[in-house]
Protein backbone atom coordinates (compact mmCIF):
# COMPACT_ATOMS: atom_id res chain seq x y z
CA UNK A 1 0.00 0.00 0.00
CA UNK A 2 1.40 3.17 -0.89
CA UNK A 3 1.85 6.29 1.20
CA UNK A 4 0.52 9.93 1.08
CA UNK A 5 3.58 12.58 1.05
CA UNK A 6 2.34 13.25 4.94
CA UNK A 7 2.16 9.80 6.33
CA UNK A 8 5.69 9.74 4.27
CA UNK A 9 7.24 13.04 5.84
CA UNK A 10 5.47 11.76 9.45
CA UNK A 11 7.35 8.96 9.36
CA UNK A 12 10.78 10.01 8.58
CA UNK A 13 10.33 12.53 10.90
CA UNK A 14 9.51 10.25 13.65
CA UNK A 15 11.84 8.01 12.63
CA UNK A 16 9.21 4.91 11.72
CA UNK A 17 9.81 2.89 8.79
CA UNK A 18 5.85 4.03 8.13
CA UNK A 19 2.58 5.41 9.56
CA UNK A 20 -1.00 5.68 9.05
CA UNK A 21 -3.75 7.58 9.58
CA UNK A 22 -5.17 7.60 13.42
CA UNK A 23 -1.70 7.06 15.00
CA UNK A 24 0.63 9.49 17.58
CA UNK A 25 4.09 10.38 16.77
CA UNK A 26 6.37 11.76 18.85
CA UNK A 27 8.18 14.08 16.52
CA UNK A 28 12.02 16.26 17.19
CA UNK A 29 11.98 19.20 15.57
CA UNK A 30 15.38 19.92 13.21
CA UNK A 31 14.07 23.01 10.74
CA UNK A 32 14.45 26.37 12.41
CA UNK A 33 12.09 27.91 14.46
CA UNK A 34 10.35 31.09 14.72
CA UNK A 35 10.00 32.92 18.14
CA UNK A 36 7.64 36.18 16.94
CA UNK A 37 5.63 38.90 18.30
CA UNK A 38 2.37 36.92 17.00
CA UNK A 39 -0.82 37.19 18.55
CA UNK A 40 -2.28 34.19 19.81
CA UNK A 41 0.82 32.51 20.46
CA UNK A 42 2.74 32.28 24.12
CA UNK A 43 5.16 34.99 25.51
CA UNK A 44 8.05 33.23 25.79
CA UNK A 45 10.46 35.11 27.91
CA UNK A 46 7.67 35.37 30.64
CA UNK A 47 6.41 31.65 30.36
CA UNK A 48 10.35 30.59 30.37
CA UNK A 49 10.86 32.30 33.89
CA UNK A 50 7.07 31.12 35.16
CA UNK A 51 8.53 27.57 34.83
CA UNK A 52 11.91 27.76 35.64
CA UNK A 53 13.28 26.97 32.42
CA UNK A 54 17.08 28.47 31.63
CA UNK A 55 17.56 26.76 28.54
CA UNK A 56 16.65 26.11 24.81
CA UNK A 57 16.78 22.74 23.54
CA UNK A 58 18.88 24.03 20.29
CA UNK A 59 19.19 27.62 20.65
CA UNK A 60 21.56 27.44 16.83
CA UNK A 61 17.84 26.56 15.38
CA UNK A 62 15.67 29.15 17.02
CA UNK A 63 15.50 32.45 14.98
CA UNK A 64 13.84 35.98 16.09
CA UNK A 65 11.04 37.49 14.07
CA UNK A 66 9.04 40.61 15.08
CA UNK A 67 6.09 39.53 12.49
CA UNK A 68 2.55 40.52 13.21
CA UNK A 69 3.25 43.25 14.96
CA UNK A 70 6.79 44.30 14.75
CA UNK A 71 6.89 47.25 12.37
CA UNK A 72 3.02 48.41 13.73
CA UNK A 73 1.10 50.56 15.77
CA UNK A 74 1.31 50.23 19.18
CA UNK A 75 -0.73 47.75 20.86
CA UNK A 76 -1.09 50.40 23.29
CA UNK A 77 1.23 53.70 24.00
CA UNK A 78 2.20 52.03 27.33
CA UNK A 79 6.11 51.87 27.56
CA UNK A 80 5.98 48.81 28.74
CA UNK A 81 3.52 47.10 26.37
CA UNK A 82 3.98 48.02 22.73
CA UNK A 83 5.19 45.86 19.58
CA UNK A 84 8.73 47.38 19.92
CA UNK A 85 8.99 46.23 23.44
CA UNK A 86 7.24 42.82 22.83
CA UNK A 87 10.14 42.53 19.85
CA UNK A 88 13.25 44.12 22.27
CA UNK A 89 12.48 41.40 24.78
CA UNK A 90 11.68 38.70 22.69
CA UNK A 91 15.41 39.42 21.28
CA UNK A 92 17.03 40.26 25.02
CA UNK A 93 15.60 36.73 26.26
CA UNK A 94 16.81 34.69 22.96
CA UNK A 95 20.24 36.61 23.30
CA UNK A 96 20.40 34.85 27.38
CA UNK A 97 19.48 31.80 25.77
CA UNK A 98 22.57 31.54 23.62
CA UNK A 99 20.48 32.32 20.23
CA UNK A 100 23.30 33.16 17.55
CA UNK A 101 23.04 37.17 17.04
CA UNK A 102 22.58 36.49 13.19
CA UNK A 103 19.23 34.37 14.21
CA UNK A 104 17.89 37.80 15.63
CA UNK A 105 16.50 39.58 12.89
CA UNK A 106 14.62 42.99 12.68
CA UNK A 107 12.62 45.29 10.18
CA UNK A 108 14.67 45.86 7.01
CA UNK A 109 15.42 41.65 6.91
CA UNK A 110 12.02 40.25 7.76
CA UNK A 111 8.17 40.42 7.03
CA UNK A 112 5.17 38.03 7.63
CA UNK A 113 6.09 35.19 9.26
CA UNK A 114 4.87 32.68 7.03
CA UNK A 115 6.58 34.27 3.97
CA UNK A 116 9.60 34.36 5.88
CA UNK A 117 9.94 30.53 5.96
CA UNK A 118 9.70 29.78 2.20
CA UNK A 119 12.19 33.38 1.41
CA UNK A 120 14.49 32.06 4.00
CA UNK A 121 14.68 28.61 3.15
CA UNK A 122 13.82 27.82 6.71
CA UNK A 123 9.95 25.36 5.55
CA UNK A 124 12.36 22.99 3.63
CA UNK A 125 10.30 20.45 1.40
CA UNK A 126 9.65 17.18 2.80
CA UNK A 127 10.24 18.48 6.35
CA UNK A 128 7.99 19.18 9.39
CA UNK A 129 8.51 22.64 10.28
CA UNK A 130 6.49 24.46 13.11
CA UNK A 131 5.05 28.02 13.91
CA UNK A 132 2.88 29.70 17.26
CA UNK A 133 0.63 31.05 14.48
CA UNK A 134 -2.45 29.45 12.81
CA UNK A 135 -1.65 29.85 9.10
CA UNK A 136 2.19 27.93 9.88
CA UNK A 137 0.55 25.76 7.10
CA UNK A 138 1.39 27.60 4.03
CA UNK A 139 4.37 26.03 3.65
CA UNK A 140 2.20 23.20 2.27
CA UNK A 141 2.84 24.68 -0.83
CA UNK A 142 6.11 23.88 -1.30
CA UNK A 143 5.21 20.25 0.07
CA UNK A 144 6.71 21.42 3.79
CA UNK A 145 4.38 20.15 6.98
CA UNK A 146 3.40 22.78 8.86
CA UNK A 147 1.18 22.24 11.37
CA UNK A 148 0.51 25.02 13.94
CA UNK A 149 1.10 24.40 17.32
CA UNK A 150 0.30 27.42 19.41
CA UNK A 151 0.15 26.35 23.00
CA UNK A 152 2.95 24.13 22.51
CA UNK A 153 5.27 26.33 21.18
CA UNK A 154 7.40 27.31 24.80
CA UNK A 155 7.55 23.39 25.76
CA UNK A 156 8.44 22.61 22.04
CA UNK A 157 11.43 25.19 22.65
CA UNK A 158 12.50 23.96 25.86
CA UNK A 159 12.62 19.97 24.43
CA UNK A 160 12.66 20.13 21.18
CA UNK A 161 9.86 17.46 20.87
CA UNK A 162 6.35 17.61 20.19
CA UNK A 163 3.74 15.05 18.96
CA UNK A 164 1.09 15.05 16.28
CA UNK A 165 -1.58 12.70 15.30
CA UNK A 166 -1.17 11.37 11.97
CA UNK A 167 -3.93 12.60 9.52
CA UNK A 168 -6.28 11.26 7.07
CA UNK A 169 -5.73 12.70 3.31
CA UNK A 170 -8.01 13.81 1.04
CA UNK A 171 -7.00 14.38 -2.38
CA UNK A 172 -8.24 17.57 -4.33
CA UNK A 173 -7.96 16.68 -8.18
CA UNK A 174 -7.94 19.87 -10.35
CA UNK A 175 -8.31 19.33 -13.57
CA UNK A 176 -8.00 21.26 -16.96
CA UNK A 177 -6.45 25.28 -17.19
CA UNK A 178 -7.33 28.27 -15.10
CA UNK A 179 -8.74 31.00 -16.64
CA UNK A 180 -6.24 34.53 -16.81
CA UNK A 181 -7.72 36.77 -13.66
CA UNK A 182 -8.48 33.09 -11.88
CA UNK A 183 -5.92 32.48 -9.26
CA UNK A 184 -4.88 30.01 -6.73
CA UNK A 185 -6.97 31.56 -3.88
CA UNK A 186 -10.15 31.53 -6.28
CA UNK A 187 -10.01 27.36 -6.62
CA UNK A 188 -9.46 27.59 -2.75
CA UNK A 189 -12.51 29.49 -2.21
CA UNK A 190 -14.07 27.33 -4.79
CA UNK A 191 -13.29 24.50 -2.83
CA UNK A 192 -14.64 25.89 0.88
CA UNK A 193 -18.12 26.69 -1.31
CA UNK A 194 -17.82 23.02 -2.36
CA UNK A 195 -17.22 21.29 0.71
CA UNK A 196 -18.18 23.92 3.42
CA UNK A 197 -16.39 25.40 6.88
CA UNK A 198 -16.33 21.82 8.40
CA UNK A 199 -15.58 19.79 5.10
CA UNK A 200 -11.99 18.40 5.89
CA UNK A 201 -12.00 18.47 9.46
CA UNK A 202 -8.75 17.27 11.23
CA UNK A 203 -7.42 15.93 7.71
CA UNK A 204 -4.93 17.13 5.08
CA UNK A 205 -6.31 18.47 1.73
CA UNK A 206 -3.56 17.48 -0.89
CA UNK A 207 -4.13 19.83 -4.14
CA UNK A 208 -2.90 17.82 -6.73
CA UNK A 209 -4.17 17.61 -11.10
CA UNK A 210 -2.99 19.44 -14.13
CA UNK A 211 -3.86 23.18 -12.50
CA UNK A 212 -1.68 22.72 -9.51
CA UNK A 213 0.94 21.88 -11.85
CA UNK A 214 1.16 24.40 -13.61
CA UNK A 215 -0.11 26.89 -10.65
CA UNK A 216 3.36 29.44 -9.28
CA UNK A 217 4.36 28.68 -6.17
CA UNK A 218 2.68 31.75 -4.87
CA UNK A 219 -0.76 30.45 -5.76
CA UNK A 220 0.26 27.39 -3.91
CA UNK A 221 1.14 29.23 -0.92
CA UNK A 222 -1.76 31.09 -1.00
CA UNK A 223 -4.26 28.01 -1.30
CA UNK A 224 -2.31 25.95 1.72
CA UNK A 225 -2.49 29.05 3.84
CA UNK A 226 -6.14 29.38 3.61
CA UNK A 227 -6.61 25.49 4.09
CA UNK A 228 -7.63 25.92 8.08
CA UNK A 229 -11.26 27.32 6.43
CA UNK A 230 -12.36 23.73 5.79
CA UNK A 231 -11.30 22.97 9.06
CA UNK A 232 -7.88 20.58 7.77
CA UNK A 233 -5.11 20.04 9.50
CA UNK A 234 -3.21 21.76 6.67
CA UNK A 235 -3.16 21.94 2.86
CA UNK A 236 -0.03 20.64 1.05
CA UNK A 237 0.95 20.73 -2.32
CA UNK A 238 3.76 17.61 -4.03
CA UNK A 239 6.93 19.92 -4.37
CA UNK A 240 7.92 19.89 -7.99
CA UNK A 241 11.86 20.96 -9.84
CA UNK A 242 10.55 25.02 -9.37
CA UNK A 243 10.15 24.18 -5.83
CA UNK A 244 13.38 22.18 -5.43
CA UNK A 245 14.86 25.14 -6.84
CA UNK A 246 13.67 27.56 -5.07
CA UNK A 247 15.46 26.01 -1.84
CA UNK A 248 18.56 24.91 -3.03
CA UNK A 249 19.11 29.00 -4.14
CA UNK A 250 18.68 29.86 -0.36
CA UNK A 251 20.17 27.47 1.84
CA UNK A 252 22.89 24.68 2.29
CA UNK A 253 20.97 22.44 3.98
CA UNK A 254 20.27 19.25 3.11
CA UNK A 255 16.27 18.00 2.34
CA UNK A 256 14.73 15.21 0.97
CA UNK A 257 11.52 16.72 -0.89
CA UNK A 258 8.69 13.88 -0.44
CA UNK A 259 5.98 13.09 -3.22
CA UNK A 260 3.03 10.83 -2.46
CA UNK A 261 2.90 7.46 -3.96
CA UNK A 262 0.38 6.60 -6.89
CA UNK A 263 -1.66 3.80 -4.77
CA UNK A 264 -1.55 6.38 -1.48
CA UNK A 265 -4.75 5.95 0.12
CA UNK A 266 -7.11 8.81 0.38
CA UNK A 267 -10.14 9.11 2.77
CA UNK A 268 -11.99 10.65 -0.22
CA UNK A 269 -11.04 12.06 -4.03
CA UNK A 270 -12.58 15.35 -5.39
CA UNK A 271 -12.63 16.17 -8.65
CA UNK A 272 -13.05 19.93 -9.70
CA UNK A 273 -12.74 21.13 -13.27
CA UNK A 274 -10.21 24.21 -12.95
CA UNK A 275 -11.70 25.76 -16.45
CA UNK A 276 -14.89 26.14 -14.68
CA UNK A 277 -13.79 28.47 -11.77
CA UNK A 278 -14.69 31.85 -12.25
CA UNK A 279 -13.23 34.58 -9.62
CA UNK A 280 -14.71 33.81 -5.68
CA UNK A 281 -16.25 36.41 -3.15
CA UNK A 282 -16.42 35.60 0.27
CA UNK A 283 -19.28 37.74 1.78
CA UNK A 284 -19.29 38.84 5.33
CA UNK A 285 -19.56 38.51 7.98
CA UNK A 286 -19.25 34.16 8.03
CA UNK A 287 -16.25 33.28 6.33
CA UNK A 288 -17.72 30.49 4.69
CA UNK A 289 -20.64 32.38 2.00
CA UNK A 290 -18.82 31.63 -1.14
CA UNK A 291 -20.10 33.22 -4.47
CA UNK A 292 -18.93 33.33 -7.86
CA UNK A 293 -17.76 37.04 -8.34
CA UNK A 294 -20.97 37.69 -10.92
CA UNK A 295 -23.49 37.77 -7.47
CA UNK A 296 -21.77 40.46 -5.78
CA UNK A 297 -20.56 42.58 -8.57
CA UNK A 298 -21.04 46.42 -7.94
CA UNK A 299 -21.23 46.63 -4.75
CA UNK A 300 -19.23 49.80 -3.53
CA UNK A 301 -15.89 49.50 -1.69
CA UNK A 302 -13.86 51.82 0.72
CA UNK A 303 -10.92 50.10 1.14
CA UNK A 304 -8.91 47.57 -0.62
CA UNK A 305 -5.90 45.48 0.32
CA UNK A 306 -3.58 42.87 -1.03
CA UNK A 307 -1.36 41.50 1.65
CA UNK A 308 -1.25 39.44 4.64
CA UNK A 309 0.21 35.68 4.83
CA UNK A 310 -2.71 34.59 1.95
CA UNK A 311 -1.00 36.95 -0.20
CA UNK A 312 1.10 40.25 -0.96
CA UNK A 313 3.67 37.65 -2.87
CA UNK A 314 5.43 38.85 -5.99
CA UNK A 315 2.33 37.42 -8.01
CA UNK A 316 0.39 39.41 -6.32
CA UNK A 317 1.53 42.65 -6.41
CA UNK A 318 2.62 42.33 -10.60
CA UNK A 319 -1.15 40.88 -11.46
CA UNK A 320 -2.39 43.94 -9.57
CA UNK A 321 0.67 46.14 -11.71
CA UNK A 322 -0.73 44.25 -14.64
CA UNK A 323 -4.60 45.75 -13.93
CA UNK A 324 -3.42 48.84 -12.72
CA UNK A 325 -1.43 50.05 -15.17
CA UNK A 326 -2.03 53.36 -16.73
CA UNK A 327 -5.19 54.00 -14.62
CA UNK A 328 -5.56 55.47 -10.86
CA UNK A 329 -6.82 53.93 -7.73
CA UNK A 330 -10.96 55.16 -7.59
CA UNK A 331 -11.05 58.36 -5.41
CA UNK A 332 -12.73 56.59 -2.94
CA UNK A 333 -10.85 54.06 -2.11
CA UNK A 334 -7.65 53.96 -0.01
CA UNK A 335 -5.47 50.57 -1.40
CA UNK A 336 -3.00 49.31 1.08
CA UNK A 337 -0.20 46.67 -0.89
CA UNK A 338 2.07 45.18 1.50
CA UNK A 339 4.51 42.68 0.36
CA UNK A 340 4.83 40.19 2.66
CA UNK A 341 8.74 40.15 2.68
CA UNK A 342 11.45 42.86 2.05
CA UNK A 343 13.03 40.17 -0.47
CA UNK A 344 9.62 40.22 -2.32
CA UNK A 345 9.37 44.22 -1.80
CA UNK A 346 13.10 44.21 -3.69
CA UNK A 347 12.29 42.07 -6.43
CA UNK A 348 8.98 43.95 -7.49
CA UNK A 349 10.81 47.37 -7.12
CA UNK A 350 13.47 45.36 -9.64
CA UNK A 351 10.90 44.65 -11.85
CA UNK A 352 9.45 48.31 -11.47
CA UNK A 353 5.74 46.66 -10.23
CA UNK A 354 6.18 48.89 -7.59
CA UNK A 355 6.38 51.78 -9.40
CA UNK A 356 3.58 50.68 -11.40
CA UNK A 357 1.50 49.96 -8.14
CA UNK A 358 2.86 53.94 -7.01
CA UNK A 359 1.77 55.76 -9.94
CA UNK A 360 -1.83 54.00 -9.60
CA UNK A 361 -2.01 55.82 -6.25
CA UNK A 362 -1.73 52.90 -3.83
CA UNK A 363 -0.67 53.03 -0.33
CA UNK A 364 2.64 50.62 -0.14
CA UNK A 365 3.13 49.65 3.08
CA UNK A 366 6.33 48.37 5.10
CA UNK A 367 6.61 44.05 4.72
CA UNK A 368 4.68 42.36 7.47
CA UNK A 369 0.98 41.17 7.87
CA UNK A 370 -0.61 44.66 7.09
CA UNK A 371 -4.15 45.32 7.60
CA UNK A 372 -5.23 41.93 7.76
CA UNK A 373 -5.20 41.82 11.70
CA UNK A 374 -6.31 45.64 11.54
CA UNK A 375 -2.54 47.11 11.78
CA UNK A 376 -1.11 49.62 10.46
CA UNK A 377 -4.12 51.40 8.40
CA UNK A 378 -7.49 49.54 10.34
CA UNK A 379 -10.97 49.82 8.79
CA UNK A 380 -12.95 52.65 10.68
CA UNK A 381 -16.85 52.96 11.00
CA UNK A 382 -18.78 51.48 8.48
CA UNK A 383 -16.22 51.18 5.93
CA UNK A 384 -16.23 48.08 3.03
CA UNK A 385 -12.65 46.25 2.27
CA UNK A 386 -12.29 44.05 -0.48
CA UNK A 387 -9.13 42.32 0.49
CA UNK A 388 -6.53 38.62 -0.74
CA UNK A 389 -5.93 38.46 3.25
CA UNK A 390 -6.98 35.57 5.79
CA UNK A 391 -10.87 36.48 6.94
CA UNK A 392 -13.54 38.81 7.58
CA UNK A 393 -15.31 38.24 11.13
CA UNK A 394 -16.14 41.71 12.27
CA UNK A 395 -13.71 43.24 13.90
CA UNK A 396 -10.90 41.21 12.47
CA UNK A 397 -9.47 44.45 10.14
CA UNK A 398 -10.70 47.03 12.65
CA UNK A 399 -14.08 48.90 13.59
CA UNK A 400 -16.76 45.80 14.16
CA UNK A 401 -19.22 47.72 11.87
CA UNK A 402 -16.99 47.42 9.08
CA UNK A 403 -17.40 44.79 6.26
CA UNK A 404 -14.45 42.92 4.87
CA UNK A 405 -15.25 40.72 1.31
CA UNK A 406 -12.54 38.53 0.38
CA UNK A 407 -11.51 37.63 -3.17
CA UNK A 408 -8.02 37.11 -5.17
CA UNK A 409 -5.15 39.98 -5.71
CA UNK A 410 -6.47 40.29 -8.97
CA UNK A 411 -10.09 40.66 -7.96
CA UNK A 412 -9.41 43.50 -5.41
CA UNK A 413 -7.09 45.48 -7.82
CA UNK A 414 -9.96 45.43 -10.24
CA UNK A 415 -12.13 46.59 -7.62
CA UNK A 416 -10.20 49.33 -6.27
CA UNK A 417 -9.84 50.55 -9.51
CA UNK A 418 -13.50 50.83 -10.18
CA UNK A 419 -14.63 51.92 -6.30
CA UNK A 420 -16.77 48.98 -6.62
CA UNK A 421 -16.50 44.73 -6.62
CA UNK A 422 -15.55 44.05 -10.07
CA UNK A 423 -14.68 41.07 -12.31
CA UNK A 424 -11.07 41.19 -13.03
CA UNK A 425 -11.20 39.31 -16.27
CA UNK A 426 -12.27 42.53 -18.06
CA UNK A 427 -8.77 43.70 -17.42
CA UNK A 428 -6.50 40.90 -18.40
CA UNK B 1 -6.48 15.74 39.79
CA UNK B 2 -8.72 13.03 38.26
CA UNK B 3 -10.03 14.21 34.95
CA UNK B 4 -13.85 13.62 36.48
CA UNK B 5 -16.01 17.02 36.53
CA UNK B 6 -19.28 17.02 37.49
CA UNK B 7 -22.00 20.12 36.14
CA UNK B 8 -24.83 21.56 34.17
CA UNK B 9 -24.86 21.48 30.41
CA UNK B 10 -24.51 24.17 28.10
CA UNK B 11 -25.50 23.59 24.37
CA UNK B 12 -23.83 25.56 21.67
CA UNK B 13 -24.54 25.09 17.68
CA UNK B 14 -21.63 23.83 14.92
CA UNK B 15 -18.70 25.74 13.61
CA UNK B 16 -18.13 28.23 16.42
CA UNK B 17 -15.18 30.41 16.03
CA UNK B 18 -12.77 31.10 17.86
CA UNK B 19 -12.48 35.07 17.15
CA UNK B 20 -16.08 35.43 16.52
CA UNK B 21 -18.06 33.48 18.52
CA UNK B 22 -15.50 31.95 21.54
CA UNK B 23 -14.36 35.19 22.71
CA UNK B 24 -14.73 38.72 20.71
CA UNK B 25 -11.44 38.99 18.72
CA UNK B 26 -11.22 43.35 20.10
CA UNK B 27 -11.01 41.50 23.44
CA UNK B 28 -8.31 39.04 23.20
CA UNK B 29 -5.40 41.22 23.89
CA UNK B 30 -3.56 39.90 21.25
CA UNK B 31 0.66 40.05 21.49
CA UNK B 32 -0.02 41.14 25.44
CA UNK B 33 2.04 38.88 27.90
CA UNK B 34 -1.03 38.63 30.12
CA UNK B 35 -3.87 36.28 29.32
CA UNK B 36 -6.04 37.95 32.16
CA UNK B 37 -9.96 38.37 32.48
CA UNK B 38 -10.73 36.38 29.21
CA UNK B 39 -13.30 34.33 30.82
CA UNK B 40 -15.32 37.61 30.66
CA UNK B 41 -16.09 37.62 27.68
CA UNK B 42 -16.48 33.99 26.87
CA UNK B 43 -19.29 33.40 24.11
CA UNK B 44 -20.80 36.60 24.76
CA UNK B 45 -21.24 37.89 20.92
CA UNK B 46 -23.50 34.20 21.24
CA UNK B 47 -25.20 34.77 24.71
CA UNK B 48 -23.77 38.55 26.39
CA UNK B 49 -24.53 37.15 29.80
CA UNK B 50 -22.61 33.26 29.74
CA UNK B 51 -19.89 34.33 31.79
CA UNK B 52 -22.39 35.49 34.45
CA UNK B 53 -24.31 32.59 34.05
CA UNK B 54 -22.04 29.73 34.16
CA UNK B 55 -21.18 28.19 37.48
CA UNK B 56 -17.90 26.53 38.47
CA UNK B 57 -17.67 23.13 37.05
CA UNK B 58 -20.46 23.58 34.18
CA UNK B 59 -19.61 21.69 30.84
CA UNK B 60 -20.53 23.08 27.48
CA UNK B 61 -22.03 20.76 24.65
CA UNK B 62 -21.28 21.86 21.50
CA UNK B 63 -21.91 20.53 17.61
CA UNK B 64 -19.48 20.36 14.70
CA UNK B 65 -15.73 21.81 14.21
CA UNK B 66 -15.66 22.96 17.32
CA UNK B 67 -13.18 26.15 17.45
CA UNK B 68 -12.56 26.64 13.97
CA UNK B 69 -11.05 30.06 12.32
CA UNK B 70 -7.80 30.92 13.75
CA UNK B 71 -5.51 29.03 16.24
CA UNK B 72 -5.80 31.78 19.16
CA UNK B 73 -5.52 30.11 22.57
CA UNK B 74 -7.47 32.89 24.42
CA UNK B 75 -10.34 31.17 23.07
CA UNK B 76 -9.60 27.85 25.34
CA UNK B 77 -8.18 29.90 28.00
CA UNK B 78 -11.42 32.02 28.04
CA UNK B 79 -13.25 28.67 28.31
CA UNK B 80 -11.42 27.46 31.26
CA UNK B 81 -11.17 30.78 33.08
CA UNK B 82 -15.23 31.42 33.49
CA UNK B 83 -15.27 28.06 34.61
CA UNK B 84 -16.34 25.56 32.28
CA UNK B 85 -14.40 22.18 33.64
CA UNK B 86 -15.17 19.82 30.20
CA UNK B 87 -16.00 21.17 26.36
CA UNK B 88 -17.63 17.81 24.72
CA UNK B 89 -18.29 18.54 21.34
CA UNK B 90 -19.35 16.09 18.10
CA UNK B 91 -15.84 17.52 16.17
CA UNK B 92 -13.27 19.76 16.56
CA UNK B 93 -11.45 22.08 14.82
CA UNK B 94 -7.44 20.81 15.18
CA UNK B 95 -5.62 24.05 16.40
CA UNK B 96 -8.66 24.08 19.18
CA UNK B 97 -8.15 20.74 20.19
CA UNK B 98 -4.18 20.76 20.57
CA UNK B 99 -4.72 24.70 22.56
CA UNK B 100 -7.29 22.65 24.78
CA UNK B 101 -4.69 19.91 25.43
CA UNK B 102 -1.74 22.62 26.08
CA UNK B 103 -3.55 24.50 27.99
CA UNK B 104 -5.35 22.07 30.28
CA UNK B 105 -8.76 22.45 29.28
CA UNK B 106 -10.65 18.59 29.31
CA UNK B 107 -12.21 18.13 25.62
CA UNK B 108 -14.23 14.81 24.99
CA UNK B 109 -15.35 13.90 20.88
CA UNK B 110 -19.06 12.41 20.93
CA UNK B 111 -20.60 12.38 17.56
CA UNK B 112 -24.10 13.14 18.22
CA UNK B 113 -23.93 14.19 21.92
CA UNK B 114 -26.28 16.88 21.34
CA UNK B 115 -29.06 14.32 20.79
CA UNK B 116 -28.28 12.47 24.17
CA UNK B 117 -28.12 15.60 26.18
CA UNK B 118 -29.90 19.11 26.43
CA UNK B 119 -29.38 22.54 27.79
CA UNK B 120 -29.49 22.24 31.65
CA UNK B 121 -29.56 18.43 32.25
CA UNK B 122 -26.78 17.44 35.10
CA UNK B 123 -23.56 15.32 34.10
CA UNK B 124 -20.78 13.57 35.30
CA UNK B 125 -17.77 13.06 33.43
CA UNK B 126 -14.64 10.35 33.77
CA UNK B 127 -12.20 11.18 30.82
CA UNK B 128 -10.07 8.06 32.04
CA UNK B 129 -12.99 5.77 31.83
CA UNK B 130 -14.27 7.40 28.66
CA UNK B 131 -17.69 7.96 30.40
CA UNK B 132 -20.52 10.34 30.13
CA UNK B 133 -23.25 10.02 32.94
CA UNK B 134 -26.25 12.20 32.29
CA UNK B 135 -28.04 12.13 35.58
CA UNK B 136 -31.40 14.29 34.04
CA UNK B 137 -31.99 11.03 31.89
CA UNK B 138 -30.25 8.44 33.73
CA UNK B 139 -28.12 7.01 30.63
CA UNK B 140 -24.43 6.29 30.13
CA UNK B 141 -22.53 6.93 27.08
CA UNK B 142 -19.12 5.30 26.60
CA UNK B 143 -16.11 6.93 24.33
CA UNK B 144 -12.40 6.19 23.56
CA UNK B 145 -10.39 7.68 26.48
CA UNK B 146 -7.82 10.08 25.01
CA UNK B 147 -4.56 8.24 24.49
CA UNK B 148 -2.44 8.31 28.23
CA UNK B 149 0.07 10.85 27.31
CA UNK B 150 -2.61 13.73 26.26
CA UNK B 151 -4.24 12.78 29.97
CA UNK B 152 -1.26 13.19 31.59
CA UNK B 153 -0.79 17.04 29.77
CA UNK B 154 -4.31 17.71 31.20
CA UNK B 155 -3.60 16.27 34.24
CA UNK B 156 -0.76 18.42 34.91
CA UNK B 157 -2.67 21.56 34.13
CA UNK B 158 -0.79 22.71 31.03
CA UNK B 159 2.02 21.08 28.89
CA UNK B 160 4.49 23.32 30.75
CA UNK B 161 3.60 21.67 33.96
CA UNK B 162 3.70 18.36 32.26
CA UNK B 163 7.45 19.06 30.86
CA UNK B 164 8.45 20.00 34.42
CA UNK B 165 7.28 16.64 35.42
CA UNK B 166 9.43 15.00 32.72
CA UNK B 167 12.60 16.68 33.66
CA UNK B 168 12.01 16.13 37.43
CA UNK B 169 12.31 12.17 36.42
CA UNK B 170 14.89 12.85 34.03
CA UNK B 171 12.83 11.98 30.61
CA UNK B 172 13.64 15.03 29.00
Amino acid sequence: MGKTIVEKILAKASGKKEVSPGEYVEVRIKTYIQVSSDGGGTPMPETFVKFGWDKLWDPSKVVIVPDHCGSYTPLSYDATNNNRENHRRNSEWARNMGVPEENILDLGRVGNCHHMGIEEGWALPGSVYVHADTHSMTVGGVGCFGPCVTASMAALLRTGLTWFRVPESIKFNITGKLQDGVMGRDVYEYILGQIGPAGAIYQVMEYTGPVMDEMSMDGRLSMCCLSIFTGAKLGIVNPDQKIIDWFKARTNVPFEPQVSDLDARYIKTYNYDGAKIEPQVVVPPLRHTVQNISAVEGIKVTNAFIGSCASGRDEDMRIAARILKGHKVHPGVMFNITPGSSAAMMRSAQEGVIATLLEAGCFICAPGCGMCPGYYTPLTKNEVCITSSTTNYPGRMGDETAQVYLGSPATVAASALEGKITDPRKYL
Amino acid sequence: MALKFKGKAWIFGDNLDVDKDIIPFRKMNLGLITFDNLGDWCMTNVDPDFPRKVKKGDIMVVGKNMGCGHSHQQANKAIKQCGISCVIAESFDRNFFRNSIDIGLPIIEYTDIRKMVKEGDHLELDLHRGQIKNISTAKTLNFTPLPDFLLDILEAGDVESHVNKLIAEGKV
